[in-house]
């Protein structure tokens, strides 16, 4: 067993990396970066909801969308800096998932994770048709001199840093919390749960309102940095490809998971289309294949057998399947 | 009367919608488990009738669906024995799903890197076009054996559930897949065959498909949202449930084309959620 | 050579061992109950005799063979059956097509369906009924049925008393007289020992996953019998 000081180490490195990368790095690697830390991030997400909460949602691209169309509305009708959309992005999917979530919960396991889907769907056609949305070509920030473009790559580097931080940091918290504790006890054996006197909903309707808030900031941040949010990249299922092939391939359940599978996944990709340069559907071919591999022969991921082979144990609130 | 005629095309489309359905009912009744990957093989099927008949022109696409199913039932039948059974245990309804849908993003882009992301459609020749009136009502003759081939389609499956022993097999398989096997019976074999099946009326539902509408590679997701609304909206475990509901939603999306030209599912998908909210066991009740 | 004979089985579920080096046989035409409290592993061994249950170490072989390793579908089609614990009908079918399932082994033998309604009449009347809607005693019938229809050589009954009256217990104890009769073999799980020991030749009583005590059934010593049920 690792002390907190030695767990604390790797956010410390990665706070130090953070403030060191501009200055080592150029725009066009912080980007990349940047993405690796949105993906972090809606892959710890999907895999909260999932693997903690027990709810397979197939339809939180739908949050990761409207994340960027809130913000780009909120900067095109307040004029206020960008940066702060992404707050209201945040709410804002807190609010819809509030909204939307009564609706899913109806159904279960597998029903709602398609229904989620459904939903997903449905909200994309719609915000295609609406003009006022900007239809097919979508919505792009009418005044962008808020915005240093100098500094713009470095910024949206730290947002991103930041929020993957926040990310960790508050699971950490959470599921260390009474609530967490409920979750998982939810998550185990619903039945019991209630025989002990949890809430079943609550801990639900949390886990799912939160886990569609972080996806939409990601989203916001996402798409603020392509500078133009169109429905068609904005509310695309990949995203949910994204985040079930990460959590999948990274180990389910754990919240160091997500984060080695975005490494896999990137190295993945790089390996595809640079090194072997196969066109983007190749990729997904192999990537699919990769996590429906991982499904049959190592249900639990990479991260457990990582973290027994080498005996690191970092964060510690996993839960076992 | 154009509303008369969009209703009773629509009840003709819902047929078809109820064949999309109508294998995914049949794996979730026996097995518990929504294979994601119907809707890319019903896509998958289209094609292959495409092949067909651009390697033998002059065939009719309706006689292609003849080998096309016959390797469906393989297809599907090899899809559950190496990868489904592996995964399929009682209770657990997520992990099997979690795997049909990385298979549904594996043969989705297969067939978008051979096919590209261009519209297709099979070529129904002179069957497409043919028609006739009643009271002065339009009635396409491809729509109506449509909803014909899906009406025996529904009756022999029924049929077969109910009335042969073999039925009785997959019955009691899905009651209790342990206690099964005290009879001899390897449930693994049985989901085989289920798969198998279920995988020949994809491939009908999307040779017929096909035919009256275009289709690309990435079509497989309207096809498996559809199937899905469909297996719900009628009622889990319900099989004429399936097909009233698949008429259900082919009346409201044409219905909706109307007024709305370019809507795609949305009104489909809105009817779907309204019944959640509603009525949330289905039209003929849950299982 | 017996018809069954176990050599040193230990049994696990998951991380925990359920039985710690059993071992008996069986003989063609015997009549063997096993009785113990709760959790003794009366059940376990069943299940393992079946093939329901694969984690194990030792030795089962029936009729020579060794079906250690064998699936729980070709011991069913060699000729075990199994009434289980809680009878587990299937709850689609009606009680006819629950009888008829039995047949799926295809095995040849004595026992039809005509042969089953004789034997318990009141499914005849029952037969297109939705098995599960008949009373717990007819149900058990039902599932006596079902195995009887697979024409085992050794018939399993797992705790078929329990939760019926005793009126119908006795009913369903006196068929067995009738089966046992066309020379099948016969393991009898029960909690209840009076039950048990009125139908059987020997006897074996377990305890925590051992045999404590093993034996002629109608020569037992009750006090010998109550110190290897409970322990001491």
């Amino acid at each position: 067993m690792t002390s907190n000081l030695a767990r604390a180490i790797p956010f410390i490195l990665f706070v130090t990396f953070l403030c060191a990368a501009p200055f080592l790095f150029d725009d066009g690697t912080l980007h990349l970066a940047t993405e690796m830390f949105v993906v972090i991030v809606i892959a710890s997400m999907w895999n909260f909801l999932a693997g903690y909460a027990g709810l397979m949602s197939l339809g939180h691209q739908m949050y990761f969308g409207a994340g960027g169309y809130v913000l780009f509305m909120f900067a095109n009708v307040t004029g206020l800096h960008p940066y702060v959309g992404i707050l209201a992005a945040f709410g804002f999917g807190a609010l819809a998932a509030a909204v939307v979530a009564p609706i899913l919960f109806r159904l279960r396991d597998a029903y709602f994770a398609i229904a989620s889907w459904v939903v997903a769907e449905a909200v994309s056609i719609a915000v295609q048709k609406t003009d006022a949305l900007g239809g097919i070509t979508g919505v792009s920030l009418v005044d962008s001199s808020s915005i240093d473009f100098d500094r713009f790559e470095t910024q949206m580097f730290l947002i991103g840093g930041g929020m993957v931080l926040a990310t960790l940091l508050g699971f950490v918290w959470l599921l260390r919390s009474k609530p967490g504790l409920a979750f998982m006890c939810v998550r185990d054996n619903e039945l019991a749960a209630k025989s002990i006197g949890i809430d079943v909903w609550p801990s639900r309707f949390l886990a799912y309102v939160l886990s569609a808030a972080g996806c939409a900031a990601a989203g916001a941040v996402s798409l603020l940095g392509g500078l133009v949010v169109q429905p068609g990249n904005a509310f695309s299922p990949d995203w949910t490809v994204i985040m079930t092939f990460v959590v999948v391939v990274g180990g389910i359940g754990t919240l160091e998971g997500p984060i080695l599978g975005t490494i896999i996944y990137y190295i993945l990709r790089q390996l595809l289309t640079v090194v072997f340069p196969l066109s983007g559907t190749w990729y997904l071919v192999a990537m699919g294949s990769v996590a429906v591999a991982t499904m049959l022969y190592s249900p639990k991921g990479l991260w457990p057998i990582l973290r027994d082979r080498v005996g690191l144990d970092w964060l510690t609130v996993r839960r076992s399947i | 009367m154009n509303y008369v005629e969009t209703l009773i095309n629509g009840i003709l489309l819902g047929g078809l919608y109820g064949i999309l359905g109508l294998g995914l009912a049949l794996v979730f009744g026996v097995m518990r488990v929504i294979n994601v990957a119907h809707g890319e093989f019903i896509v998958g099927s289209a094609f292959s009738a495409l092949m067909i008949t651009s390697f033998f022109p002059g065939i009719d696409p309706l006689i292609a669906v003849i080998p096309v199913a016959a390797a469906a039932f393989v297809v599907g039948y090899l899809f559950q024995t190496i990868l489904l059974n592996k995964v399929v245990r009682s209770g657990d309804m997520l992990a099997p799903m979690l795997v049909t849908f990385g298979v549904s993003i594996v043969v989705r882009n297969l067939m978008l890197a051979e096919f590209g992301s261009n519209p297709m459609a099979l070529d129904a020749g002179r069957l497409a076009q043919m028609s006739f009136a009643v009271m002065g009502i339009h009635i396409g003759v491809l729509p109506l054996m449509t909803l014909a081939i899906s009406i025996v389609l529904f009756g022999l499956l029924q049929y077969m559930i109910n009335r042969t022993s073999f039925g009785q097999t997959v019955r009691a398989t899905a009651d209790n897949p342990d206690i099964v096997r005290l009879m001899g019976v390897d449930p693994r074999r049985i989901y085989a065959v289920v798969m198998g099946l279920a995988f020949v009326m994809a491939s009908v539902a999307g040779v017929l498909l096909a035919m009256r509408t275009s289709f690309s590679a990435s079509s497989g997701v309207d096809r498996i949202l559809i199937a899905f609304e469909v297996v719900v909206l009628g009622g889990l475990g319900s099989f004429w449930g399936a097909l009233i509901a698949g008429v259900l939603l082919g009346v409201v999306q044409l219905m909706s084309f109307q007024f709305d030209a370019n809507s795609g599912l949305l009104y489909a998908h809105l009817l779907f959620l309204a019944f959640l909210i509603v009525r949330p066991n289905g039209l003929l009740g849950a299982k | 050579m017996k018809l069954v004979e176990v050599e040193a089985l230990e049994v696990f579920y998951n991380d925990m061992q359920a039985l710690f080096g059993v071992s008996f046989s069986l003989a063609e035409r015997e009549c063997l109950a096993l009785v113990g409290a709760n959790g003794a592993g009366k059940s376990t061994i069943l299940r393992t005799l079946t093939g329901l249950n694969r984690k194990l170490k030792g030795r089962i072989s029936f009729d020579g063979a060794d079906i250690s390793r064998t699936s729980a579908e070709t011991i069913a089609r060699a000729g075990i059956a199994m009434v289980p614990e809680g009878r587990m009908l299937f709850a689609s079918l009606t009680v006819e097509e629950n009888l008829l399932m039995g047949t799926r082994t295809k095995r040849a033998g004595n026992w039809t369906l005509k042969r089953v309604y004789d034997l318990f009449p009141v499914l005849l009347e029952r037969r297109n009924q939705m098995a599960t809607t008949l009373s717990g005693g007819q149900q058990q019938m039902v599932a006596i049925g079902r195995a009887l229809m697979s024409n085992p050589r050794v018939l399993l009954c797992d705790e078929i008393s329990l939760g019926l009256a005793p009126v119908v217990i006795s009913q369903i104890y006196e068929s067995f007289s009738i089966i046992r009769g066309e020379g099948m073999a016969l393991v009898v799980v029960e909690q209840d020992i009076k039950r048990a020991l009125s139908v059987a030749d020997r006897m074996i009583c377990l305890l925590k996953g051992q045999v404590t005590l093993e034996g002629d059934a109608r020569s037992i010593d009750m006090d010998r019998l109550t110190a290897a049920y409970f322990g001491e």
